[in-house]
């Protein structure tokens, strides 16, 4: 136990030296901010710099709250994803890559430790910033459209968070398998391609961890079946166990390709 | 003298390619050990697998006449190029390092602290690993692997990176370790192996060559010789057409393979004297230790 908080320590005082503890966070914040007041200001924007023909007079759709919760989880889905793969694609490949995995790995330690610490403290880091960016979101589009109920914002962001945790074990798992750059481009397919498949072709189908965030959405009264939402969830809890115990595996079975 | 570590039949296959071939070898407990060989002889690959970073492709490790799976508890690591995560201060990794080893929480700080003052890296615990001089990462790597002091110490070419005022420094550490434990380095400078050797493991492309003390590698392969300098070639040639023993000549000198012809210098200085040529020297030349290095490794 005390190996993991000495682990846990270690990957705590490397996101804060290395400042990703505050740009991640940073920038979500800032696309939670910026989303509600875009939308609220556009109609004034392309009225004064749009160059739209003199007498045009275009019906701008009314948002309600919810929407702008929406389309900010659209720019989290895409952008937010992206900031996560690469921020997070080396945490274990570029370790054996740089050799300073060596020094922890010729001790007696346990690699579930070393994968675990390293999963809990990017999930916090990830969660607080997503969080912290929907709460920023909620504060804005209370002054500048309607006051969202509490309990539909948490549901939401309860559901929401469950696809996040999934998205880090996918990150760091593969980190732990592949090199940074076979990371990359792996996560990029499973993450964002194939969120955009399930979008496309995903009908036919109604239990997926990629449909976590269009369930999630329920929380705002859209209208989607939730008569397997459940079923996604628990489907979803066992791909980031699976996936937990692939990276111990992994991390392990790779240590011999540290740089000595 | 209890061995420590058994090394049997140990070998480390890359493909085809046999980085370390079916070596075996004993370690004596409280002995140190150098590992000699040129580049790519497999010294680094034969500590990564007693390191437990790089499983051997076939062979047992004992350690205290039993076999271990993981013997990382009681081992000490230095790598070559020792890597550290240039965020954490040298305190606050030679702490982690010791935790890690299974140093007890409360005691791991003050160790860590005991451990830095030692090599000498007092003044720079609170400094972060990536500002430190070569020097200096040489010094922490050799902390972290003594911090949790294990029974069997592990150095990868401890001093071959350093100026001679670093390696000076280094040598006397390890000098000093060597009175409490057990070291296995390896290193291709000689006269390193030379200062602290209980034992000399020779290997050469995977295999190991030779294996004994200093001293009866040194005697196996002195390959004594009377050599004569003479004041001028004439005398030498003068020398060369009675000497009843067989010689080399190059120029002014002479030199007698002394075990082969079974003399001595007394013998040649008589000879010398009873025909009164004139030398500059005579001496009895045994080979360097880099002499013996240059005539295993290239041996073939």
């Amino acid at each position: 136990m005390s190996s993991l908080n000495a682990l846990l320590r270690k990957e705590w005082r490397e996101n804060v030296r290395n400042f990703k503890l505050y740009w991640i966070p940073i920038v979500f914040v800032i696309f939670g901010i910026l989303e509600p007041i875009t939308n609220h200001f556009l109609p004034e924007i392309m009225k004064s710099v749009g160059n739209l023909p003199e007498g045009t007079d275009f019906v701008w759709p009314k948002f309600r709250g919810e929407d702008i919760f929406v389309s900010l989880m659209g720019q989290y889905q895409i952008i937010g994803i992206l900031v996560i793969i690469l921020a997070f694609m080396g945490s274990i490949s570029g370790e054996r890559k740089t050799g300073t995995a060596t020094l922890l790995y010729v001790r007696p330690m346990s690699f579930s430790q070393y994968f675990l610490s390293k999963w809990i403290v990017v999930n916090v880091i990830v969660l607080a910033s997503v969080w912290l960016g929907f709460l920023a979101a909620w504060y804005y589009i209370r002054i500048l459209f309607n006051p969202v109920a509490a309990g539909e914002v948490f549901a939401f962001l309860g559901t929401y968070s469950l696809w996040l945790i999934f998205a880090v074990t996918v990150v760091l798992s593969l980190s732990a398998w592949m090199p940074t750059g076979g990371t990359a481009g792996l996560s990029i397919l499973i993450l964002l391609v194939f969120q955009v498949l399930d979008g496309i072709i995903g009908t036919y189908w109604t239990i997926s961890p990629w449909k976590l965030s269009t369930y999630a959405l329920n929380a705002f009264g859209a209208s989607v079946d939730q008569s397997d939402f459940w079923m996604s969830v628990g489907l979803t809890i066992i791909f980031i166990v699976l996936l937990v115990f692939f990276g111990m595996y992994m991390a392990k079975r790779n240590a011999a390709k540290t740089l000595v | 003298m209890t061995q420590l570590l058994q090394v049997h039949e140990l070998s480390k296959s890359y493909g085809s390619h046999k980085a370390v071939n079916s070596i075996t070898f004993e370690l004596g407990e409280g002995t140190s050990t150098a590992l000699i060989g040129p580049n790519g002889a497999g010294k680094t690959t034969t500590l990564s697998m007693l390191a437990g970073l790089v499983a051997p492709t076939n062979g047992s490790i004992l350690f205290r006449g039993k076999p271990k799976p993981d013997i990382r508890a009681s081992i000490g690591y230095l790598p070559q190029y020792p890597k550290f995560f240039p965020w954490l201060t040298a305190l606050e990794f030679t702490e982690m390092a010791a935790v890690l080893s299974g140093v007890e929480k409360r005691r791991a700080l003050s160790e860590a602290k005991k451990t830095l003052e030692f090599v000498g890296l007092g003044d720079s615990m609170k400094k972060r690993a990536g500002t430190f001089s070569g020097g200096m990462k040489q010094r922490l790597g050799l902390a972290q692997a003594i911090v949790h002091e294990p029974e069997l110490l592990l150095l990868d070419e401890p001093v071959s990176a350093l100026d001679p005022v670093g390696r000076r420094q280094v040598m006397n550490l390890l000098k000093e370790l060597q009175q409490k434990t057990t070291i296995l380095y390896s290193t291709h400078i000689l006269n390193d192996a030379e200062e602290m050797t209980d034992q000399l493991l020779f290997l050469r492309k995977g295999v190991l060559v030779e294996n004994g003390s200093l001293d009866s590698i040194r005697e196996k392969y002195a390959n004594p010789r009377v050599l004569i300098e003479f004041e001028s070639v004439i005398e030498a040639e003068r020398f060369t057409a009675i000497s009843p023993w067989a010689v080399r000549v190059e120029k002014k000198q002479v030199s007698i393979d002394a075990v082969e012809e079974k003399v001595g210098t007394s013998e040649v200085l008589a000879l010398l004297h009873t025909e009164s040529l004139h030398i500059r020297k005579v001496e009895l030349q045994t080979a360097s230790l880099e002499d013996i290095f240059m005539k295993v490794a290239v041996e073939e």
